[in-house]
C-alpha cells in the first residue's frame, strides 16, 4: 500500500506543477497575481475531479459490457454544461480526423513499400 | 502536458484499460476544468477590486464550478 502511496504522492505533484504553470500563464494573461495558496488548492480540486471522472468513467465502461474506456464514455462524462459537451465534441472529431490521416499515411506507406519490393524481386527475376 | 494524460492513466488504475484517445479527451476536459476554475477566480478577484487571486476568491466560486462538471 505504500507504494501506491508514493505513486499518488508523485502524480499529485506532477498535477501540481502542470496546474502551477496554466495558472501562472491565465494570471499574467489577466494582469494579476495569484498566490501559491491558491494555485494549491487548484490542483488539490483537480487532482479530486480526476477521480470523481475516472469513476464514471469505469462505471460507464462497464454498463456497456465493455473493458475498454472509449471515447463515448468521456463525451458522457463532460454532459453537465452543453458549452462543454460541444467543447469535448469537437476535440473528439478532430483526433477522429487525424487517425483518419495517419491511417491514410500508413496505407500509402505501405503501399509504396510494396512496390518498391515488388520492383526489387523484378529486377532481382531479371538479373537472374 | 502529456504529463496529466499519464497522470488520469496511472491515478485510476482500476480493473479496465483506457483507450489512447480517451486519455487525450480526459486531459483536455481536466485542463479545461483548470482553466475555468482560475479564469473565475480572477473574476472573482475582479469584482471586489482585488490585484491578487486570495484563496477566498477562489473558494467563493468552487460550488457552482464543482456542480457545473
Amino acid at each position: 500500500m505504500d507504494e501506491d502511496e508514493a505513486q499518488k504522492q508523485r502524480l499529485k505533484a506532477a498535477v501540481h506543477y502542470t496546474v502551477g504553470r496554466l495558472c501562472q500563464d491565465i494570471a499574467a494573461d489577466c494582469e494579476k497575481q495569484i498566490t501559491k495558496q491558491t494555485i494549491a488548492a487548484i490542483a488539490e480540486t483537480a487532482f479530486r475531479q480526476c477521480d470523481i471522472f475516472a469513476k464514471d468513467l469505469e462505471a460507464f465502461a462497464r454498463h456497456a459490457k465493455r473493458h475498454t474506456v472509449t471515447v463515448d464514455d468521456v463525451k458522457l462524462t463532460a454532459r453537465r454544461t452543453t458549452a462543454l459537451y460541444n467543447y469535448i465534441q469537437q476535440k473528439s472529431e478532430e483526433l477522429a480526423l487525424n487517425n483518419q490521416e495517419l491511417k491514410e499515411k500508413r496505407k500509402k506507406n505501405a503501399a509504396k513499400r510494396k512496390s518498391k519490393d515488388m520492383e526489387a524481386e523484378e529486377e532481382n527475376e531479371l538479373e537472374d | 502536458f502529456v504529463a496529466k494524460s499519464l497522470v488520469v492513466f496511472h491515478v485510476h488504475g482500476f480493473s479496465s484499460t483506457v483507450s489512447s484517445d480517451a486519455v487525450i479527451l480526459v486531459a483536455e476536459l481536466l485542463k479545461v476544468f483548470v482553466e475555468e476554475a482560475t479564469r473565475r477566480a480572477v473574476k472573482q478577484a475582479d469584482s471586489e477590486d482585488c490585484d491578487t487571486i486570495d484563496i477566498e476568491h477562489f473558494e467563493k466560486i468552487l460550488p457552482q464550478l464543482l456542480l457545473d462538471f
